[in-house]
Formats: C-alpha cells, sequence, structure tokens
C-alpha cells in the first residue's frame, strides 16, 4: 500500500508540473518560421543596407511602394507606434530596427524614400527606408518574405500588406497579414524574442529549447 | 471511488514512460549537450535548386538526400572566413569518425565569374576530399543564397587579385529529408560542429 502511495504522488507531482507548464506558461517563445531572405538595398540616405548588417538585432520590415494611396499608410501607422513604444522603453538588448522596403526601385529614389521616412517620423537612427535593384525586389520580398505584390497596368500595384519579424540570427518569429495588427502585439512579439535572445544561455536554453517543442506553449 | 484512479493514474504513468523514452531518445533538449548553432523548428522544406557541378553536370540539391548536408556559401579567392569555415567543417567531419560518412559538406561558389565548377571543386577538395564545390550561373546561384538567408556582393574596392566578395558567412545544415534544421554562425570551433552536425543526425 505504501508502495502505491508513492507512485500516487509521484503521478500527482508530474501532473502538476506539466499543467503548470501548459497553464501558467512561465517561458513563452515565438516559433521558428524560416529563414529571412538575405538582401543588399540601399536606403533613404543612399548607404548599403545588408541583411548582415542587421545580423544581431531585432528587426521588424513592412513592405510597400511610396506611390500607394491610403491603404498603405495603415502599416505605416503600425510602424510609427511601434517606433513610439520602442522610443519609451529603456534601452532594449539586442537593439531593435525597423525598415520598411519599397518593392518599387523605379520610382522610389533614395530622396523619394527620405521624403516618406520624414514625412512618417522615422527616427533615422530606429527607422530605415531601403529598396534594391529591381531585378532582386521579386526574389527578395516576394520569394523570400514571403509577401506577394503585382503591378497593375497602370503603374499601381496589388499586394498583401504585411509585417515581418525577425530575430538576431535572421529568422522569421513572427508575421503579421491580416490586416495591421494593433502596436501593442507586435511590441509584445518584440519584447519575447529580445528575452530569448537574453536568458537563453546555459541551463536556461534547455528550458525555452524544450518550450520549442511544445506547441502549446508557443505565444 | 477507486475505479477511476487505475485508468486515470494508467494513461498517466503511461505518458511519463513515453516521455522518459522521448528523453533517452534524444528526441527532447533534456540531458544532452546543447546546440550551438540555432535550430529551425520545424524542419524548413527548401525549394530544390539545380546546379552545376566539376565536369558540367547538374546537380541538385536533393541528389544528396539521406545525408546530413552542410551548406556554405564561400569563393576560392576569400581571403579568411572561407579557408577557416571549410578547415572547421573538415576537421568536425573528422571528429564525427564512421558517422562523419553520413555527413556530406556543400561549397557553392558566390562568384561564379571566377570560380568555374572546376575550380570550385579543386579548392573544397583541399580542405576534404569528399567535399563539394557547385557552380552555376549568377542568377540560380543568388535564388538559392536568398532563400536560405544568404546574400553576396560583389564588391569594387580590390585586393591584389581583384575584388572581394562580401556574403554572409553562415553554414546551412539540411538533415536527412533535405529541409534546413540548422543554422551555424561564423567562427565555431570544429568541435561546436561536431556536436550539432551528431545532433542533427540523431533526428
Amino acid at each position: 500500500m505504501a508502495r502505491a502511495g508513492l507512485l500516487y504522488s509521484a503521478i500527482l507531482v508530474v501532473t502538476v508540473v506539466i499543467v503548470a507548464l501548459a497553464a501558467f506558461r512561465p517561458i513563452r517563445v515565438l516559433p521558428r518560421i524560416a529563414p529571412a531572405p538575405g538582401f543588399a538595398l540601399t536606403d533613404q540616405e543612399g548607404q548599403r543596407l545588408t541583411s548582415e548588417d542587421l545580423r544581431g538585432k531585432i528587426v521588424l520590415y513592412d513592405f510597400t511602394y511610396l506611390s500607394c494611396p491610403s491603404p498603405c499608410a495603415r502599416t505605416t501607422e503600425v510602424m510609427r507606434q511601434v517606433q513610439e513604444r520602442l522610443a519609451r522603453e529603456p534601452a532594449a538588448e539586442p537593439e531593435v530596427r525597423l525598415i520598411t522596403i519599397s518593392f518599387d526601385p523605379e520610382r522610389d529614389s533614395p530622396a523619394a524614400l527620405r521624403a516618406a521616412a520624414e514625412a512618417a517620423g522615422a527616427d533615422p537612427a530606429r527607422w530605415r527606408f531601403a529598396t534594391g535593384a529591381p531585378e532582386l525586389m521579386k526574389l527578395i520580398v516576394g520569394a523570400g518574405f514571403n509577401v506577394f505584390y503585382e503591378r497593375n497596368p497602370d503603374g499601381s500595384f496589388r499586394f498583401d500588406p504585411t509585417l515581418v519579424l525577425v530575430d538576431g540570427w535572421g529568422i522569421v518569429r513572427a508575421e503579421y497579414r491580416v490586416g495591421p495588427p494593433p502596436a501593442e502585439q507586435i511590441v509584445n512579439d518584440i519584447r519575447l524574442v529580445a528575452n530569448e535572445a537574453r536568458r537563453s544561455r546555459g541551463p536556461a536554453r534547455l528550458a525555452y529549447e524544450a518550450t520549442h517543442l511544445f506547441v502549446c506553449n508557443v505565444r | 471511488m477507486r475505479r477511476w484512479i487505475i485508468p486515470v493514474a494508467g494513461s498517466l504513468l503511461i505518458l511519463l514512460l513515453v516521455g522518459a523514452g522521448a528523453v533517452a531518445a534524444g528526441w527532447l533538449p533534456v540531458g544532452r549537450d546543447t546546440v550551438h548553432g540555432s535550430v529551425i523548428d520545424p524542419p524548413l522544406p527548401i525549394p530544390d535548386a539545380t546546379l552545376t557541378g566539376a565536369g558540367g553536370d547538374a546537380r541538385q540539391l536533393s541528389d544528396f538526400r539521406g545525408k546530413v548536408v552542410a551548406i556554405y556559401f564561400g569563393y576560392t579567392y576569400c581571403p579568411d572566413v572561407c579557408p577557416t569555415t571549410l578547415a572547421a567543417l573538415a576537421r568536425a567531419k573528422q571528429a564525427l569518425g564512421k558517422r562523419g560518412d553520413d555527413v556530406q559538406v556543400v561549397m557553392i561558389t558566390v562568384d561564379p565569374e571566377r570560380d568555374t565548377p572546376e575550380i570550385t571543386q579543386e579548392y573544397v577538395s583541399r580542405f576534404d576530399p569528399t567535399f563539394v564545390g557547385l557552380g552555376g550561373d549568377v542568377a540560380r546561384i543568388r535564388q538559392v543564397a536568398t532563400g536560405m538567408g544568404v546574400y553576396f556582393e560583389k564588391q569594387q574596392r580590390g585586393s591584389a587579385g581583384g575584388y572581394l566578395v562580401d556574403h554572409t558567412a553562415t553554414v546551412l545544415v539540411l538533415d536527412r529529408n533535405g529541409d534546413l534544421r540548422l543554422m551555424l554562425p561564423y567562427g565555431l570551433t570544429a568541435e561546436q560542429i561536431a556536436d550539432d552536425l551528431r545532433w542533427v543526425l540523431k533526428q
């Protein structure tokens, strides 16, 4: 009987641990979705901006073309709000960058990008606007970031407004595709990725890697 | 009262045993060396790509399925990063002993202008005779590289031998199904790479 009691208490302990992990989610992670594409772009100051420059930083991307009428302003507004919230917090580690990529390099010169960045209230240290060689944009934005866009005969574009969050490894950790999400949610996600990058060392790394195995703990 | 306890306890016990079994089999990261690179989870299918091997034959990434494939993008004029990485990969493969036979190292050139598939193959063979060097036209190579998060760009600033090519120095590890499983940053030691390859081999 004593042995049975021991067995039951062991089972109880294991059950409590499992339930606690599922219910309280002591560690939360975002899934590692896919590698973000490698790229070399030119920003609003005419500077090179490559995927290597962003290694070690958390990056939020959005995609647009500058002659886009009002609907595009909605993702830009989300980017602006994210920038504002991040600016209010103490300097995050790892650093966070915002990148707006134009898939219309023929029209969106660095000067046009700079004007758009200023209009959006972008802090140049944190938020850069960039575009690249016309023949590579489909590869980077379409295939790489998995964002659909297509030029209409009138020169406008059809595209799916998307924001993509990439970690310091260059791995996509979140995609926001259905309408612009609240800035609040994105900032929370950025915090999760930043926490993982900071804390996932030594024994804690095991706990983080274990958490990646449990789908129920993903956000 | 007691009747429900037995099935509940029984099923919990089974869960516990399955968990213990999973740990023992190395499916869970408990009690095993931490992976040094970054794990892609779930493994990411990558589009197959046709490149060119030495001798001009078409080689597909899927040809290597069944083996763990470590892909490196580099070029033969590369002054430091590429030789360091290839030498580390060669030592890591040696450290795996017999299991190293199931690891295929592939270098894809990012400088096809100067590196023909033959030159690329000859270059990697110097590090390990089993390494494979691949080339092809630059558009095809860029497509493969971009999808794996690798960028490369010819630099105007020259060295004595001509130009340099900036490129991402990450090693990409595909599992036996040909899916992307692991990204190794530049600068890992041969021992660390061997640990990570051992982990992918076990998957």
